[in-house]
This record gives C-alpha cells, structure tokens and sequence, in this order.
C-alpha cells in the first residue's frame, strides 16, 4: 500500500504531511507484547490511554504512538535538548524519562504549546518571535529551544539579562548556530509576555 | 534499551524492603543518569524501582540549624532555594553551573550523588573498564585522558567524579541520611564517595538495598563563598576543573577555610592540605598560590591531563580570591 | 527543453521581494512540529532497523554470534554479510550525480577497515527491540594492531608533508622556490586542523520502503536526485523506479550530500522482509559513520619584500582520506587565486586512515586552508612590522591571479574596510598583551573571507493554477538556508503574485532535476531555472491569451508583460487565474533546464568577506572566549537578507567551534573517544559572542540574471584564522592547530 500523501491543503507553501499516517500506527513505540502496561497520559489538555512497554521513553511514546513528531531526537541521551517537552510547566528533556512514570503529569509538547497557554495554536509569542527574527534554519533543534524558552520566560527565577537568557538556553544546541537570532527572539517575546519586566 | 521490570513505591519502607542484594536491580528518580546508562547498555536492571513518588521532597531547617534536603529535591529547586541561595550561596552556584535548565529540571539531589563517571571507556560496554566490569583493565590509563582525573587515582582507574553539587555540598559540609533493610543511618557526606583503590567498582558507601533519603546540610558558615567552574565552553560541558571555596576573616587574616574540588579527582574532593596552608594566614595572592601547590601536592598525571593540575591550581586561587572578597562584602 | 543562460540584466523595476528581508515560507511548519523530517514518518506495518558496528578499528570480522539476538523479543531478521543481497557498487561520479560518501557497500566483505564500521543490522518490530537485540549481537575479530588513525603522528615537523601526492591537484605559476629563496622576508610554517564532526542535529535517518518493484526512500539528504541514482545504479533498476524525498533536513554541512551505508541497509532490509524499515543512525554512529571533515595538515611558506610586497607563495596540504571512501580535501586549492602574487605553487597529498570515509564538510578544503594561509599572513605581517590589514590589502588581487580572469565582481577591499571601521580595527595595539580590561587581556584578529561561486545545471517547473496560485518545483533541497523561500521570492518577484500565493515543492527526487543543496551553489543555480520554467508557462499563456477569442486576439504576443498576476497589453490586462478560468485550464505549466554558459571562461566568480574578532583572555585561569566578530560579506545579491544573514551567523558560530572546540580524537588503539555530543565539544548559546554581519549589495550578474552568489560557506572561511589571529595579539602565543584548547594555550 502506497504510504498516505496528503495533498495540497490550501494556498501557499505545501508539504506532504507526516501527520495523515499516524493513525495507521498504534503502538509503534512498545510492541502489542504481554510486557505492556495500561497507562493514560495527559498532553496537550488531551487524555491518552496507552499500552507502553515499561522501559518505554517518554520521547518516542510522543512521537511513535502518539505521532507528536514535532518533539525530536537528537542524541537519545540527554546531550542536545531537542527533544524538550514541559511535564508540570517545567522543561524537561523527555528522552531521559520513563513514559510509565509521567502517569497524572501534565504534558506539553510543541504542538500544544500555543494553546497551553491561552494563545491561538501557533501563535505563541515564542512562536511569533521565532518567526520574526528568523531564529533557526533547519528547524530541528526549534521545538526544543522554544519549548525551553517559554518555560525560562515564565520562571520569575531567571532574569531576563542577556547573560542569564544565553546560560539558561544553553542545554538546547542550535548546530546552525542560530544563537544569535533566538537570544533576540526570546527577548522579544519575554518583552511581551512580561511587560516591563 | 534492553527490557526491564517497573515497581513503583510509595513509602520509603516498601523501597528498601527488598533487600536487594545484587545489583540487578537498581531505583530511578529523575532518570538522568539511568536512563542514558541503561540505553547505552552499561547499568543492566532487571528492576527499576521508581522512588520518584516517595515523601521525600521537602527542604527543612532543623533545630539545631542544618538543613535538611529531600533526596527528591529537584536540582533546580535545590539552587534556588532561598534559604539555600542566602545561606549556601556555594551550593547554589555549584548546581546551576552544572548540566542544563531541562536536566537540572529532572535530576534529584539523591540522583545527582549518584551520577556517575563521565569516562567514555567507561560509558562503553566494548571497552575494557575495570569499574564497569572489574579485572579488565583500565583503558583511559593508557588511551585518551583529557578528562580524567589527576587526584585520588590508582592503577585500576582514574575516572573522574562528575557532579558539580557535590563538589558545593562537600565545601558546605553535609551529612547523607541512608535508610535500609537493617534501618537508618548516617554517613558524613566526605565518607560517602570512595577513592577507586583496586575496586574502582565501589563508588560509595551504599550498601545493598539502601536509599539515599536525605541530604542534611551543616548549619551555614558565615563568610564569602564562591564556586568556581572551568570548562571548554561556556555551559553545559562539566568541569575540568572546578573549586568550591568558602572564606571566613578575622581582619586580614583567614580565620576558616573549606576548599573542596571538582574535575580534577575521583571524588568531590576535600582539599584539607590547601585549607591547613590557609588558615591563619594573611588572605594574600601569594599565599593562595601555596594552597593551591599544597592541593595539588599528591597529584598525578596522565598522559593529556596534566594541564588539569594548572587549572586546578588557577580555579583555587581566582575562587579563594573571590570568596575573599565576597566575605569582606 | 533547454535555455541558454540569459544574459545578465537587471530585474525591471523596483524590487517587491527579492532583496527584502521576508520570514521563511515553511516558517509556521517549523515552529508547529509540523515539518516532516524523514524520521518524522511512520508507515504501515513499519519495522525498525538498528545497526551494529565494528569495535576495532583494523582486522576482520571472524564470526557474528547472532542466536541470542535473533530469540530477543519483536526481533524479525539480522542481516549482514553472509546473508546480504548481492548488489552493485554505485559508479561514485560526481558528474553523473551518483557519487556516494562510502564507495564501499554494507558488509560488502569481512574486512574490518574502521571503528564503528557496519557489521549488520537488526530489525525488529520497534525501536527498543531493535535496539535491545543489536546490543546482543556478539563479533569476534582478528584484530590488526597496526592501524592509523593519526596522521599529525606521521609527521616530521619539518620539510614535505607525509602522504601521497596528487598529482591533479599541484599548481603552480612563476617560480615560487626562487623567489622564495631570495626574498627578504621568509616565513615557513606548519598548521594543522583536527577532524571535525558536522554534528547534525538531526541524526541521519532512512525509511524505506518497496511497493512492487519500486523504491521509495524517505531520507535525510542534501541531494535527493544524488542519492536515487546512486540507488539505482546498486540495486540495478532504472532511476524511474526509485524516489527519494526530503522535504526538511535537520542540517546536513555536507554530511547529507552524499549517500552513506545505511540506507542501502535499509532499503535492502525492506525488500527482504517486504516490509517498511525505519533506520535511525545512532548519534555515537553519526561521528564515525557519515563522514567528517578530515584532519589536515598545512605547510605555507611565504616569501615577501620590505614592504609587505608577496613575493611567493607555497602551500601544501595534506588530509586523511578512509580505504571506505576517497575524499581529497584539496585544502591548498583556492590560494593560487587570493593573492597577487608571481610565484605560488600548491600540493596536496593523501593519507589512508582506518577512520570511516572523510566527506566535504561546509567549505570544504578552503576553510582549512584558508586557516592556515591566513594565519601565516598574520605572522609575516609580524615579521615585517605591518598592520595585518595592511599587508593584505597591498596585495589585493585586482584579478584573480590563478585563472588569469577578471573577477565577475569583486568587494574585498569595501569589505575590509566596512568591517575594520565597525570593528574599531584602528583601536588596535599591535603588541601581544597590551590591551587589557580587569582580569582579561584584549586581543583583535582579522582574516580574508572566500569562497568560489559555483552554478551547475539545473531543471525546475512553474505552474499557474487557475485559483491565483503558483506552483514552483525542483529536486533540490531546503537544508535550512531558506531555499524554498528565496525560489517563492523570486516567483513572486517575477510575477507579482504574492509570496503566500507561491507553493513550493522541493526535496523529492522525482521532481525536475535540481542540484545538491551544497557548495553554496544552490540559490546561483536554482533560481535561473525557475525563471526558465516561468518564461516557457508564460509563453503558453500568451498563446492562450491571444487564440482566437482570447482576450489580447490579435495582440502581438511580444508586447505582453506580466504584472501584478495579470497580463497586461497596453490599457487592457486579464487575471492569469480568469485566463485559466475562461479556459477551463486548471494549471498551466512550462519546464526549463538550465545551465552556466561561457562566463565560466571570460570570468572568474567568487565570494568574498573579512571578519575581525575580539577574543578575551584570562590568564589567571586560562579562559579564552570570543567576544565579539564583525563580519562583511560580499556575496553578490541576497536574495533574503534575512536568511542569508542567519547563515553567515551561523558560520561564525561554527568557525568558533573550529577554532577553539571541535576535534574528534582516536586513542593510540584507534578508538574513538569523543563520539557524542556531549564530548565532542560545538559552541552552545553563552558562547556566542556579539556578532555584528553586514552584507554588501552589489548584484553579479554575470553569475544570473538575480544576481545572486550564494552564502552558505564564505561566512565560515577566515574565522578560526582570525580568532588564532587575535588569541597571538592577547597572548603573543601563536597556536598553528586548531582547535585551540587550554592545554595549548598553557603549553605554548
């Protein structure tokens, strides 16, 4: 069977998406083994009652089973940041977590992050400033730094000095080196979460 | 990852209760460690048992002054304690100099004295390791140690301990609260981490079936504290070598002193030698550097590393010099 | 159909978008989780591959003990040598668009020729299974211990470079040894720069999967049409039966242009087991196994006057190359052309290491060379007592001196002074350690910035569709440079529809030919096809328009323009959508291949750029960090100053990396140590300096009627040089190997 090409959704820039074929693939992360457990999720406001294998990573749950590709692998080992998910409003690295033991936590990835916090889906001002100031190229380590940058945002224990903004994003490597760019876009848009702050 | 049992416990007893007598099974509470070393196949669990729900997520002043730390506490909440950012500033500044915003998030205090070595010999089942896998060999001795220690080594291995809070917890001086099959007692947090000798193997003095429940930190010490880490990069890399140092005057003089490493040993290492050349003493530039010669007196270097006996000395000296001026305000 | 290049011209009128800072036309994709990367997709009734590799570095693979992996739970088949599919080397010619990273195939024999190499591959019903069972997997090797996996090691410090020589590759004009010989300045120095790691954030990835006898491939690549031919030419089926697609790449800096080993695993896992299969090369795999800019050492000698005047020039190079792949770096090969100079002579040589295959790594050859001839200008500007800009701009080349052609259009000389006066270069004390700010001592750097503007040919298509939109496509790539919308900006600029009005389709193979997203030649390439392709839809439009009962009947088709989305003759114009409309044409669509024409013999093209830098020292506890870097580029027209900007940024970043950080290291066993991204060492967010770039404007159209170069590796070239350059004007310590770590910094 042909993989599902969805087509052309609307004017403007158009690709196949990932999304269409998610459905057709439960389970993808445990296996359908004896060695699966019953567990319900909670991410993005939405309940997931799931059957995950004990060692099941909370990062390829939300990718395989739940078809959240926009949280990513990049290392599998706690080392890039690109897979940075919110679990209860802090960010998290979700490759190093059991998916079993997030059961009652409240779970946060890209896609839901605008609406997370009262804003239009994608509209986030993280979102926004990101697009603004062009802070990324190939858009892979983005979810994980915005995902980041909205948690520091709204840590009133993280000043909003250019300093302390870098040190706090530092744990989300950007290869193309985007630094620049979303150190202004995090300040752009804490500006406007923030007020005056 | 290779397949594991998961039991997860709501009391302290239920955890300890199993009298796990081999290693075979192993507790997991933020994950940071395990879950990179379970993937990468070098801790091998047959049962993980998650203590991540156990009552033990509270920072309290005791009667007599210390602070007493859930080993639940998270890294985060830990560094930014008010009662730790005024009183242990040291401590605060040691853990967000480590890992990042995401994993100082995950990792718990308990977890974080846990952490283990960062040696890539060590971090891969291929290689011979003898703290990995005892009597085969120690591969950073004669390969690549850059990152390796150059304090506390022995001839079986030379693996650097890798936390930074540590490192603040020892120049702080605490105390480790461990609760077993056979009940609760306490080790000074100094005893706790051993040297690698001839069995690298043995990281500390946890017996079968223990938890680490908590972190009881010695009332706080007047005076200025600083920590002071260096690395490569800016962030997110660990030490090569670090310093915690908390300075206590009596006019110009050192009255007290708690110097303590990391990076550069096996252990978060106590640096006793450099305080005894200190106390005192004139807080002087001069007399900082014989500290630090003193510190770095018994060290041992490898083939890449012993530019780490330098920067050891030159963490002492800026750190003494800036905890110095921060006890004169 | 084929166009000739057209001749340059300027785009009429006013420009609406090229040349206007627009934000990324995949941008809301991006910043949603939305873009499909290839391991972003999961087929139906998929599987997953996790590869076992080689844990010696030189020796042969005895035996494979598989029975405790193939019992492992999900667990659907091992394949490796002795039960692969025979299939057929790809011929590996860069010309014939089929040219792979390793020549070698999967477990192609039992030859062990670098750690980390493919012994098999496990595949199993999901990842962890997968993973689980390929820890299982058991190897027993006959270990040679006489690998090499240093090649700095075999050097004497002194006289010729060891290696091989390439003969290709020396150059030579005048008779730089003479002139060497009596020149009054002599400078003969030795640079190095360590294997480097792209370290894409996006590890590699395939999913493969057959539908009869066709191969589609979902992978992460900087030349899906590369890749599907070299497919095809290994499992001896026509390209029509093969597709590749690649609609978002996670990075690539050259390790996605050419196709590595395991997607043909992959793909010949899915034919056997019927299957999909999903590979995701291991992050501690992606340093070993999908190549790496190759440790190179450099030899410059330079001969020059009193006055600064060069009098020669030699640079040898030599790299490491793998027995799994040959990769030439060419490090020496852009010198003949920097300077103007009579006598210069250029080698490289080759040296075979027991390290998977070398590759091109973001400018690559020039940004190692131009290291070390930068560097060696520093330190003879030295020597003769002369502001280092200075000496540079004495010897500006007012052509280029090496093909003996005028440059298309050169900037260097606006460059060097608009960057030198937003640096505050004139603030400079030349004596090492004389500048100073509390704990740290102030040094300033600058370096020449180059690289070659290359065009290739290219096909593309352009549509317009009957509701008002455009349809733009061609195989090429957006690696994250801002490809689709530079090609949606230009559409616009063309037509006057608006850019959210433009549909781009790139990254998959069987779209109109288009060129690797590489060597910066992309953005050159690209667009003059797209325009080739909008004139070819155009012309049928105007032959629809004026058939009889068109609307302009009787018109003369010359006199058509397009405007606005209209066509317009005199006072009358017509929506093209209307058009189509009236029509009842959906789309209307003209396809054109393109492709550089004689300018390539009448001029030389080339990007150019000069970058200074502050670096800060702190010898008290020996830390060096870069503090700020102006940069000014010439790279001919941007077509988004935005984008564009973003990757000179970005070079910088990574030049930094090169410079002080990045460095794969082996042990005396050839084990490699620092395989992760934890220990292999690129700049994070707080080591990001002030960065201040600007781009020049001058359009080079003589390289397109756009004018436009392309950006992506100039920005890097120049920076570790600088960054050395300053780190000897703070300290008076010259370091010649890069990367610049503290251990040197304390040794020298």
């Amino acid at each position: 069977m042909a993989p599902v090409i969805r087509p052309s959704t609307g004017v403007g820039f158009c690709t196949p998406g990932a999304q269409a074929e998610i459905a057709e693939r439960p389970n993808a992360a445990s296996g359908e083994h004896s060695d699966t457990r019953r567990i319900t999720l909670t991410v993005n406001g939405e309940q997931h009652d799931l059957h995950v294998a004990p060692n099941a990573v909370l990062l390829d749950v939300l990718r395989e089973q739940l078809g959240l590709f926009g949280t990513k692998k990049g290392c599998d080992h706690g080392q890039c940041g690109a897979c940075t998910v919110h679990v209860n409003g802090r960010s998290v690295n979700s490759c190093l977590m059991l998916a079993c033991l997030q059961e009652g936590a409240e779970i946060v990835t890209i896609e839901g992050l605008a609406e997370s916090a009262g804003f239009e889906q994608g509209h986030h001002p993280v979102q926004a400033a990101f697009l603004e100031h062009d802070a990324y190229q190939c858009g892979y380590c983005t979810a994980g730094q915005m995902m980041t940058a909205a948690a520091v945002i709204s840590d009133d224990s993280i000043d909003g000095d250019e300093t302390s903004l870098r040190e706090a994003l530092s744990g989300n490597i950007c290869r193309c080196g985007a630094y620049k760019n979303i150190l202004d876009a995090v300040q752009s848009a804490r500006g406007k979460m923030r007020g005056g702050q | 990852m290779r397949a594991f049992e998961l039991e997860s416990v709501e009391a302290i007893d239920q955890a300890v209760s199993h009298r796990r007598v081999h290693d075979g099974e192993a507790f997991i509470a933020g994950g940071t460690t395990l879950l990179d070393l379970v993937k990468l196949d070098v801790m091998q669990p047959e049962k993980v048992v998650d203590v991540s729900r156990l009552p033990l997520k509270r920072i309290e002043t005791l009667e007599d002054g210390r602070l007493k730390v859930g080993a639940l506490v998270s890294n985060t909440e830990l560094a930014k304690h008010e009662i730790v950012m005024r009183d242990y500033p040291v401590l605060s500044e040691a853990l967000l100099s480590g890992a990042s915003t995401g994993l100082r998030n995950m990792a718990s205090t308990g977890g974080n004295v846990m952490q283990r070595t960062r040696c890539p010999y060590f971090r891969d089942p291929a290689m011979p390791c003898n703290k990995r896998e005892p009597g085969t060999g120690c591969s950073a001795i004669e390969g690549i140690n850059r990152n390796h220690a150059v304090l506390g080594t022995s001839e079986h291995c030379i693996a650097t301990h890798p936390s930074d809070m540590c490192v603040g917890m020892v120049a702080a001086g605490a105390t480790l609260v461990l609760e077993g099959p056979d009940g609760q007692r306490e080790v000074a947090f100094e005893d706790y981490h051993l040297l690698p000798g001839d069995s690298p193997e043995r990281e500390h003095d946890l017996k079968p079936g223990e938890l680490i429940t908590h972190v009881i930190l010695d009332a706080p010490r007047s005076g200025g504290q600083h920590y002071l880490k260096l690395r490569d990069r800016a962030s997110y890399e660990f030490a090569l070598a670090s310093c915690a140092a908390i300075v206590n005057l009596d006019g110009d003089n050192i009255s007290e002193v708690r110097l303590a490493l990391g990076g550069v040993a096996t252990k978060p290492w106590r640096a006793d030698a450099a305080e005894a050349v200190l106390k005192g003493q004139p807080a002087t530039q001069e007399n900082f550097e014989q500290a630090a010669e003193a510190a770095f007196n018994d060290a041992v270097a490898y083939s890449h590393n012993g530019f780490k006996i330098t920067l050891g000395k030159q963490a002492i000296v800026r750190a003494l010099r800036d905890a110095t001026a921060a006890a004169r305000g | 159909m084929t166009t000739e290049t057209q001749k340059p011209q300027r785009v009429d009128g006013t420009l609406t978008s090229i040349g206007q800072k627009k934000p990324r036309i995949d941008g809301t994709l991006k910043l949603t989780g939305g873009a499909d990367y290839a391991a972003d997709r999961n087929l139906p009734n998929q599987t997953w591959g996790y590869p076992v590799s080689s844990t010696i570095a030189k020796g042969r693979l005895v035996a494979l003990e598989l029975d405790e992996a193939l019992a492992m739970p999900g667990v659907l088949d091992i394949f490796h040598h002795d039960n692969f599919d025979k299939l057929s080397r790809s011929p590996n010619d860069f010309a014939a668009a089929n040219k792979v990273g390793e020549s070698r195939l999967p477990f192609e024999d039992n030859e062990i020729y670098y750690h980390g190499q493919y012994i098999a591959l496990v595949v199993a019903d999901t990842f962890e299974h997968a993973r689980a069972a390929a820890r299982k997997v058991r190897a027993q090797y006959e270990k040679s211990d006489d690998q090499l996996t240093d090649i700095l090691a075999l050097d004497s410090g002194q006289g010729d470079l060891p290696g091989e020589d390439v003969p290709g590759d020396a150059s030579s004009r005048g008779d730089a040894d003479s002139a060497f010989e009596s020149a009054s300045i002599q400078l003969d120095q030795r640079y190095s720069i360590a294997h480097e790691n792209h370290s894409v954030m996006e590890m590699h990835a395939s999913v493969a999967q057959w539908e009869n006898d066709m191969l589609t491939v979902y992978e992460s690549s900087q030349g899906v049409v590369f890749q599907r031919n070299a497919l095809a030419k290994i499992f001896g089926i026509p390209q029509e039966k093969v597709t590749v697609i690649s609609h978002f790449i996670g990075s690539g800096f050259g390790s996605k242009l050419f196709m590595w080993p395991h997607a043909v695993m992959t793909s010949v896992a899915a034919r056997r087991l019927g299957r999909p299969v999903k590979t995701v090369v291991p992050r501690e795999l992606e340093y070993l196994n999908t190549g790496y800019r190759p440790t190179s050492l450099q030899r410059v000698r330079l001969g020059a006057d009193d006055s600064g005047k060069l009098l020669s020039i030699h640079h040898d190079g030599c790299n490491e190359t793998s027995p799994a792949g040959l990769h030439d770096d060419t490090v020496s090969g852009a010198t003949p052309s920097m300077y103007d100079c009579d006598n210069v002579a250029v080698t490289n040589r080759l040296v075979t290491v027991n390290k998977g295959a070398p590759t091109s790594m973001r400018a690559p050859g020039e940004a190692s060379g131009a290291f070390a001839l930068e560097t060696a200008l520093d330190e003879l500007a030295v020597k003769l007592e002369m502001d280092p800009l200075e000496l540079r701009k004495k010897n500006f080349a007012e052509k280029d001196p090496a093909a003996d052609l005028p440059w298309s259009s050169n900037h260097l000389k606006e460059c060097w002074d608009n960057a030198a006066q937003r640096f505050g270069w004139n603030k400079r004390n030349p004596t090492p350690g004389a500048m100073k700010d509390g704990d740290e001592i102030i040094g300033y750097g600058m370096a020449t910035q180059s690289w070659e503007a290359m065009r290739q040919h290219c096909s593309a298509r352009f549509g317009f569709r009957d509701d008002g939109t455009l349809l733009v496509a061609c195989g090429t790539q957006d690696i994250g440079t801002g490809t689709y919308t530079i090609v949606a900006q230009t559409a616009s600029e063309m037509t006057g529809v608006p850019i959210e009005m433009i549909d781009v389709r790139l990254g998959d193979s069987s779209l109109p030919s288009g060129p690797l997203s590489g060597g910066s030649f992309a953005t050159a390439t690209v667009l003059p096809a797209v325009s080739a392709a909008m004139k070819e839809a155009l012309a049928e439009l105007k032959t629809l328009a004026t058939a009889e009962g068109g609307v302009f009947e009787n018109v003369d088709q010359d006199s058509i323009t397009l405007r606005d989305g209209r066509l317009v003759s005199g006072d009358n114009s017509i929506e093209i959508a209307e058009l189509l409309r009236q029509n009842r044409i959906g789309l209307v669509d003209g396809e054109a291949s393109t492709k550089p024409g004689d300018e390539q013999d009448q001029y030389s093209f080339r990007s150019f750029g000069a970058v200074f830098v502050e670096v800060r020292w702190d010898p008290g506890i020996s830390r060096l960090r870069v503090a700020r870097v102006c940069s000014t580029i010439d790279i001919g027209r941007a077509i988004n100053p935005l984008t564009a900007t973003n990757q000179v940024e970005g070079s910088i970043v990574m030049g930094m990396g090169m410079g002080l950080f990045e460095q794969i290291e082996y042990d005396a066993h050839g084990y490699p140590y620092n395989n992760s991204l934890a220990d292999y060492v690129v700049p994070v967010n707080a080591d990001m300096p002030q960065i201040e770039v600007e781009l020049l404007d001058y359009p080079d159209y003589l390289r397109n009627e756009f004018g436009a170069r392309g950006v992506g590796e100039v920005g890097l070239t120049g920076v570790a040089a600088a960054i050395s350059n300053a780190v000897y004007n703070a300290t008076g310590k010259r370091i010649r190997d890069m990367p610049i770590s503290i251990e040197k910094l304390l040794a020298s």
